[in-house]
């Protein structure tokens, strides 16, 4: 073959392959249909909690099709969903949602999982003034920059250990020292700056105040310094295998607090599978509990939420998924409240939304982010029980938490 | 006391470097391979060492052998097979196809078992006992044992067995092995086998001290390297001795530095000891 | 007048005419993939310089492309500079550090200087993630710019530059001498080439264009933290690009870019879950049966089947 036609055969190759890549985007969508796009991660270091909101987007929209759909001006809509993988990557996040946006013309967009995927994605939102809301991001970074067109259901970070740190507070006998120790991320470090202050204010001395680098699995050393300190109070801010390591390790080095928060895990089901008896008297925080009296639109209590939810994914619902959940919700309620598919009109809906859901009373700050109170719960015979919510004891903990080496 | 205390946790977390980078350092020094899929190797291991718990309740130092075994048999089919072909090729074209494999290994591994953490947890995991103001686990300790007892093992194979003469023939004079009749192809094989075997074991016994989920090789292929280059490559007793530096230093930077250093130390030991030193603490220059 | 002689250069320029056009014409979901195509092409183009002209392949140029991002981030919003002194700055700044940190490491040979490039690639993320000016592990949230048009041609005139800079090498003196370095050092050292201070200047150029790309795309995606930027991945896919259009050529790694970015982003919005699987596998394809590049196999036409099972056997045991 001679130079030209091997030229030639390439150009037929490439221009084949950018001609499918035009063409495999912008199907045009059913008129009767509302489309919710979104880019998460099913694969990469997010895919386990990404998994989480792909079940309960798909569940909830589902749920919403069965119910009768979304009526707008006498005409009844079906949602679809439209989800892409972002691979954990942030800069892939970016083109997905844009092609989302641009390509596959979705009305309205649902949020990635972490506050670094979160806040990249929401500038594609808010540049093409589609409506986003997520449920997997709480950094405050992601509503400080005075974007108007994202929206999230997970409450603040800087709050996360507020009601922790109240309660410790009024313990009997009260915390007076603490430990802090958070995750080198955005949200953690977040978390980690409120928390500050809510030490300040509960008086309780701050005697260790370390961060570590995410990816950390052993906790051995920070655990011999910690010892050393002996805190009545530890407070974790990191992932579910940061908590699972530092547990286990504590348990390990016989590091004995009278209290341990973490930020992430004991409300997941599968946290306590893992570590069993060693979850025992282990402190979390959590915006919601399947046990909670809020119900709303399609289901009719958390409870109901997650009865449906189990049977089908073969997981306990936790407070990932009714968040996801609720970002469906709200935009269901928005677009039925505003009457109509435009962007502009759904924004202002959702700026304005005031709605009693399965996740509780959806109600966006200024800022776009949920206001909404984190229930300190304690791990009690596997179970999760809710111990204080907005100012007050709910149930007794076990306090202090038996020592390691005395527990059966 | 909490220098002591700094100074046991950096040893026994060390010993497990060490056999982590054998295989490594083995793999590379025989076959001038650089395994970028070693930490999927030994993913591997602790999976299987998981699921033979799992499902069968095999405890994990017992089910040690089984994981040993089936990750010979892979690295050996592996390098038989897929890496002989390259093994002539430019460096860099090694190091590509080897990531190419680590990405397949990891996400077969997702597809097939999810991305949920999971965790070998017997009975005995948390146990610790107490020397003084020292509190040690018994599962490090013993870990720690396994690793010299392995180590020991794999040393006396390639010093004192036919085998062993065999890969080391093979490594410092390829054409003069084949002359004597050596099997090159096999005799590769068979050390990507044993470097395998090794990367497995070393994955069971992590999966007896942290999490197992399909992504958590790359940070340990990483880790191998800097093990490997700091003992000094090609010398197995140096990725020994490299593996309780490392732990050591890791240790160390994380009480005394903070928490969030040690893994800047370790890589900035790697390209130091690479300027300074590039045969590492026991490697002879050649 | 050779007419011949100028077909290339007229073709590239109305090619360019054309492509320049693009923002216009195209969806803004293909902008932003050609934006990123373009990125990863002068990515493959910038390590060429240093991994295929000179030999030594470098696993760590996306250190320059991080350092260009965050000294771009820093300078915008903590000093407050406009985007095109940052930008410069973006590409000053890693050309020092890769001249600064070559002396010691190209040194190295082989393996040795893959591995250190790697380790200096994650010092520098370790570093990032513990120094405040660069945010740390909370990162640095740029101010967001309206026209993607802007990167389109930020993009393109990078590209532009890195491929006549490759252009020359391979008509050029230094180039040549490049290329005698990558073929026996010793030899070339011999001859009467100063052989620390062409691969020095070789690797200062690849991290300068690494660093401005890291720059732009620091600006483009709006938010940057060091596990965005200081990925291994982005290494690798360079190398695989350069590899497989075809290592030291001046072409062969835009080809290589266009193509597996194109077959990439196909898997990834079609097969979804899948995508990085297949990237796998064709990595392992591409190192087996075209070590040398996708031309090579091309050119031989009819052939080109036996082009592929010959590499299958070149490289074996």
């Amino acid at each position: 073959m001679t130079t030209r036609e091997s030229q030639r055969r390439w150009g037929l190759f490439v221009g084949t392959l950018v001609s499918a890549i035009l063409l495999a985007g912008g199907i045009a969508h059913a008129a009767d249909e509302i489309v919710l796009g979104t880019a998460i991660s099913q694969t990469g270091k997010y895919a386990r909690e990404g998994k989480f909101y792909v079940d309960a987007y798909t569940l909830t929209v589902d749920a919403v099709n069965k119910a009768g759909g979304v009526k707008v001006g006498g005409k009844t809509y079906q949602l679809t969903l439209k989800m892409y993988d972002d691979q954990s990557d942030p800069s892939l996040s970016v083109r997905l949602f844009t092609k989302l946006v641009t390509s596959d013309k979705v009305n309205f967009l649902l949020g990635p999982y972490s506050s670094g995927i979160t806040i990249p994605a929401s500038a594609v939102a808010e540049k093409y003034e589609i409506p986003m809301i997520q449920g997997g991001g709480a950094s405050g970074k992601i509503f400080d920059r005075g974007y108007t067109y994202i929206f999230g259901t997970l409450p603040k970070a800087e709050l996360y250990f507020q009601s922790a740190i109240e309660a410790a507070a009024k313990m009997n006998p009260p915390v007076r020292t603490a430990a802090l120790l958070f995750s080198n991320e955005a949200f953690d470090r977040s978390v980690g700056e409120g928390s500050r202050q809510w030490l300040k204010d509960a008086k309780i001395d701050k005697v260790y105040d370390e961060e570590y680098q995410p990816a950390t699995q052993d906790f051995t050393s920070i655990l011999a310094v910690i010892k050393t300190k002996n805190p009545d109070l530890i407070l974790v801010a990191g992932h579910e295998e940061n908590s699972l390591n530092f547990i286990r390790q504590a348990q390990a080095a016989g590091v004995n607090p009278r209290m341990m928060v973490f930020t992430v895990g004991p409300p997941t089901g599968d946290f306590r599978k893992t570590l069993g008896r060693a979850a025992e008297y282990v402190y979390g925080v959590t915006p919601w509990l399947p046990d909670m009296e809020i119900g709303g639109d399609i289901f009719k209590s958390a409870r109901d939420f997650d009865k449906q939810f189990q049977p089908r994914f073969g997981y306990a619902a936790d407070y990932h998924v009714a968040s996801g959940a609720a970002d469906v919700l709200a935009f269901k309620a928005a677009i039925e409240r505003a009457q109509s598919l435009d962007a502009k009109k759904v924004r202002e809906a959702l700026a304005a939304l005031d709605v009693e859901t399965l996740y509780g009373r959806i109600k966006f700050e200024s800022t776009g982010q949920i206001a909404m109170s984190q229930v300190l719960v304690q791990i009690l015979d596997g179970k999760v029980v809710p111990v204080y919510v907005a100012g007050r004891f709910v149930n007794k903990p076990v306090y202090p938490a038996p020592k390691w080496s005395e527990r059966k | 006391m909490l220098l002591l205390q700094v100074l046991i946790n950096g040893l026994l977390l060390g010993g497990l470097y060490g056999i982590m980078a054998l295989g490594m350092s083995l793999i590379w020094g025989v076959m001038n391979i650089v395994n970028v899929a070693h930490g999927a190797l030994i993913m591997l291991g602790a999976y299987l060492t998981f699921w033979m718990f799992y499902l069968w309740g095999l405890d994990p130092f017992v089910s040690l052998p089984l994981t040993i075994a089936s990750l010979f048999v892979y690295g050996y089919c592996l390098q038989r097979w897929v890496l002989n072909l390259v093994v002539r090729a430019q460096l860099f074209l090694t190091l590509l196809i080897t990531f190419g494999v680590e990405v397949v290994m990891i996400n077969v591994a997702r597809l097939l078992w999810s991305s949920d953490l999971r965790q070998v947890a017997p009975s005995y995991a948390a146990a610790n006992f107490e020397v003084g103001e020292l509190t040690i686990p018994w599962v490090r300790l013993w870990v720690f044992a396994t690793t010299l007892v392995l180590s020991l093992v794999f040393l006396v194979v390639l010093e004192h067995t036919r085998l062993g003469r065999a890969i080391r023939a093979t490594s410092e004079e390829l054409r003069a092995a084949r002359l004597t009749g050596i099997p090159v192809a096999h005799i590769y094989a068979v050390t990507f086998g044993l470097g395998a075997a090794l990367a497995g074991a070393a994955g069971g016994l992590w999966g007896m001290l942290f999490p197992i989920t399909p992504v958590m090789g790359g940070s340990l292929t990483l880790k191998s390297f800097v093990v490997a280059v700091l003992g000094g490559l090609g010398t197995m007793l140096g990725a020994i001795v490299g593996g309780l530096v490392l732990g050591l230093a890791e240790s160390f930077t994380a009480t005394y530095l903070g928490p969030t250093y040690p893994n800047a130390i370790s890589f900035g030991l790697l390209v130091l000891i690479l300027i300074l030193r590039p045969t590492g603490i026991l490697g002879r220059k050649t | 007048m050779n007419v011949r002689r100028w077909v290339m250069p007229v073709v590239a320029v109305a090619a360019l005419v054309v492509i320049a056009a693009a923002p216009g014409l195209l969806s803004p979901f293909m902008v932003q993939f050609v934006i990123n195509l373009f990125m990863l092409a002068i990515l493959a183009e910038s390590w060429n310089i240093i991994g295929g002209f000179a030999g030594y392949a470098s696993f760590g140029n996306v250190a320059f492309f991080g350092l260009g991002a965050y000294t771009t981030g820093i300078l915008i919003t903590k000093a407050g500079w406009t985007l095109a002194m940052a930008l410069a700055a973006a590409a000053v700044v890693p050309m020092l550090f890769a001249a600064l940190v070559g002396l010691p490491i190209l040194r190295l040979k082989g393996h040795y200087f893959a591995i250190a490039t790697l380790g200096v690639a994650e010092t520098m993320r370790e570093v990032v993630y513990n120094v405040e000016v660069t945010g740390a592990g909370t990162g640095l949230v740029m101010p967001i710019a309206r026209t993607p048009a802007l990167f389109f041609y930020l993009m393109l005139a990078i590209l532009v530059a890195v491929t006549l800079v490759n252009a020359w090498l391979a008509h050029s003196r230094f180039g040549y001498g490049l290329v005698a370095i990558r073929e026996d050092e010793d030899a070339a050292a011999a001859m009467g080439i100063d052989t620390t201070r062409y691969k020095t200047i070789a690797f200062a150029i690849s991290g300068a264009f690494a660093g401005i790309t890291g720059g732009v795309f620091a600006y483009w995606i709006t938010f940057i933290d060091p596990d965005a930027v200081f990925r291994v991945i982005v290494t690798i896919q360079m190398i695989i690009m350069a590899v497989f259009g075809g290592a030291g050529t001046v072409a062969g790694p835009l080809l290589g870019a266009l193509v597996l970015a194109s077959v990439s982003e196909l898997l990834s919005t079609q097969l979804v879950a899948l995508a990085e699987l297949f990237n796998g596998l064709i990595v392992i394809l591409v190192v087996l049966f075209m070590p040398k590049g996708l031309l090579e196999v091309v050119k031989a036409g009819r052939g080109s089947f036996r082009v592929m099972a010959r590499n299958l056997r070149e490289y074996r045991v």
